[in-house]
């Protein structure tokens, strides 16, 4: 067989993959793991952001059993820039959500983020449309760069980082909703809701960007930061995502989806899948599917829709051509 | 500490107990290293050391502290300062365009040179400096500067830190760029800090969010731009302050509404 880049530069990352799996399984770096015996995901049909979102979500969001009866609730969209395109999850997606939990009974809905370039998070908000959202009384945003802070020991060392400064807002809430953006990203291949935490993470001590997850490692401050504040749901917003080179500067790629999960790596792995890649390839997903969520699709319940490949692969950077998934 | 910091510029001697027991606070919050941390409670010297030294400059606290906390400043640099990453980023990691032989000041250390934190740097040490210049604060300015400049984007103005990455650029952010141009004050205005200026003043135009044109308007004034229409804009934005959420976002727009009546905190007169 001729080897020609595309296959070494896959077939490398599938050797990294299984050295690293072998690894993880003899010295683990986690203390916790959130891990079930299988996890549902369900993968909704949505055209566009219309007012129809909010009830279709609901739908979606009742064929889960959540525990939000009498709880807060935190949002954590994908807010960056004020740029235009599919830069930051929508706001008719994030609105419909806090409307939704508000409407299964919870009894506050707070919307946190800390983009991580844009000081300016009113400006954010602004362009992101998110504004007329916020007029219930129950939903309140919360700049996540300049809050109230607590020193967290992280539950996992994959970074070295040890320990890290975490808003009170997060800290405190009772369920964590990650609702990232679909898009490609040039530094971590993808960037879905567990690369939607570093969010978490206050700018007023790490910086714009929050530089120091950077030089600890992308993949590894990931792993460390979702091992220590646990998502417990994810609504992706996959109506038009974003391909080639993400998180800023890339191409819209109308998807049509919103994918739901009880499980974070459940969910970030059924939207590589939707993207047309493989989620083993992906280093923070394929470490923590052993103890942050279930990557394989034999431990995902799929509640609605099964996940189809896409017509073509999302594009990328030369860089991430070993994410693309072999063809069947 | 950055709205400790701010806050003290906006109110200035206006109140004397106040400027007294600002000073009490800031000297207390200093480490022993000379820095101070982002905020109360944390260990690790910061960006804030800088705002810190304009705060006890314009109280015309001239002290001990003052005097660590530029030396503090003189130690401190961008992560890539290192000969090693130097070496890195000008050999094999080359996706993001920039000299790392032209390097500034970190948010925190153990991370890079970045936009916002060098440009407050640059104006600490001009001020605190002004007369009483040394080798080594005018060689770490001249390098900070030219750090700003390298990094600036193609269209005029300043991103956070970098200007072209995968070969794409980056697109300006208004208080960057705002804040670059204070640092940038006195130096020669060049084509890029003509472009920049150009750049803010159209962005000033039709920003309506309170921080960024509150830094439009601080930036503005030191280049004699006319700025009476903005803040009379920030007023209408503002309008009884309720929605203003945190403490650093309201003392610059007290600082950007004084602005023209009271020395302006971040002039740098060399």
């Amino acid at each position: 067989m001729k080897l020609d880049r595309r296959r070494f530069l896959a077939s490398s990352g599938g050797v990294a993959a299984t050295a690293g799996m072998t690894a993880e399984w003899a010295w683990p770096k986690h203390s916790v793991s959130y891990r079930r015996p299988r996890s549902a995901v369900a993968v909704l049909n949505a055209d566009e952001y219309s007012e129809k979102i909010e009830a279709l979500l609901l739908n979606g969001l009742q064929l889960f059993r959540l525990r939000v009866l009498g709880r807060s609730v935190l949002l954590k969209p994908n807010l960056v820039e004020d740029l235009p395109g599919p830069v930051n999850t929508n706001s008719a997606l994030i609105g419909a959500a806090a409307r939704c939990f508000l409407r299964l009974g919870a009894a506050r809905i707070v919307i946190g983020e800390g983009p991580g370039h844009q000081r300016d998070t009113e400006l954010v908000v602004q362009t992101a449309g998110l504004r007329p959202h916020l007029s219930e009384r129950q939903i309140e945003f919360v700049d996540l760069n300049r809050d109230e802070l607590r020193k967290v020991k992280l539950k996992a060392n994959y970074s070295g980082l040890g320990e890290l400064w975490l808003p009170r807002s997060v800290l405190d809430v009772d369920f964590v909703v990650s609702m990232p953006k679909v898009k490609t990203h040039h530094w971590a291949g993808v960037t879905l809701s567990l690369k939607n935490m570093f969010g978490i993470v206050p700018g007023m001590k790490y910086g714009w960007p929050k530089n120091p997850l950077h030089w600890s490692g992308i993949h590894e401050s990931i792993l460390d930061i979702c091992a220590t504040v646990p998502i417990h749901f994810v609504i992706a917003d996959a109506i038009t995502a974003m391909e080639g080179n993400g998180p800023l500067q890339g191409n819209a790629r109308q998807l049509g989806k919103i994918v739901l999960a009880d499980d974070p790596v459940a969910a970030d792995a059924t939207c590589a899948r939707l993207m047309g890649f493989d989620p083993l390839r992906v280093r923070h997903l394929s470490a923590g599917c052993h103890f942050l969520g279930n990557l394989r699709e034999d431990r995902i319940r799929m509640l609605a829709e099964g996940v189809g490949a896409p017509t073509r692969p999302f594009s990328v950077l030369p860089e991430f051509c070993y994410l693309l998934a072999a063809k069947s | 500490m950055e709205a400790t910091c701010l806050a003290c510029l906006a109110l200035g001697t206006a109140a004397d107990g106040n400027a007294v027991s600002t000073v009490r606070f800031l000297k207390k919050s200093q480490l022993s290293d000379g820095g101070w941390p982002a905020f109360q409670g944390d260990s690790e010297g910061a960006w804030t050391t800088a705002l810190a030294l304009c705060a006890l400059t314009a109280l015309n606290e001239i002290s001990d502290a003052s005097d660590k906390a530029l030396r503090w400043l003189l130690g401190s640099r961008g992560k890539e300062g290192h000969w090693l990453w130097r070496w890195k980023f000008k050999t094999v990691d080359r996706n993001v365009r920039f000299d790392p032989d032209k390097f500034g000041w970190p948010w925190i250390s153990g991370s890079a040179s970045w936009v916002i934190p060098t440009a407050f740097s640059i104006i600490a040490i001009k001020q605190f400096t002004a007369c009483n210049r040394s080798e080594a604060s005018e060689k770490r300015i001249h390098l900070g500067v030219d750090m700003l400049l390298d990094r600036a984007c193609i269209d005029g103005g300043w991103n956070s830190g970098n200007s072209v990455v995968y070969g794409v650029p980056l697109r300006a952010h208004i208080e960057a760029t705002a804040i670059a141009l204070l640092a940038l004050q006195d130096e020669r205005r060049s084509e890029l800090i003509q472009r920049s200026l150009e750049w803010l003043k159209k962005e000033a135009a039709r920003v309506d969010s309170a921080s960024s044109l509150a830094w439009c308007i601080l930036s503005l004034f030191v280049y004699q731009e006319s700025i009476e229409a903005l803040k009379n804009r920030l007023v209408t934005i503002i309008g009884d302050g309720r929605d203003i959420r945190n403490n650093a976002t309201l003392a610059t727009v007290l600082l950007a509404l004084k602005c023209g009546e009271m020395i302006h905190p971040f002039v740098v007169l060399r």
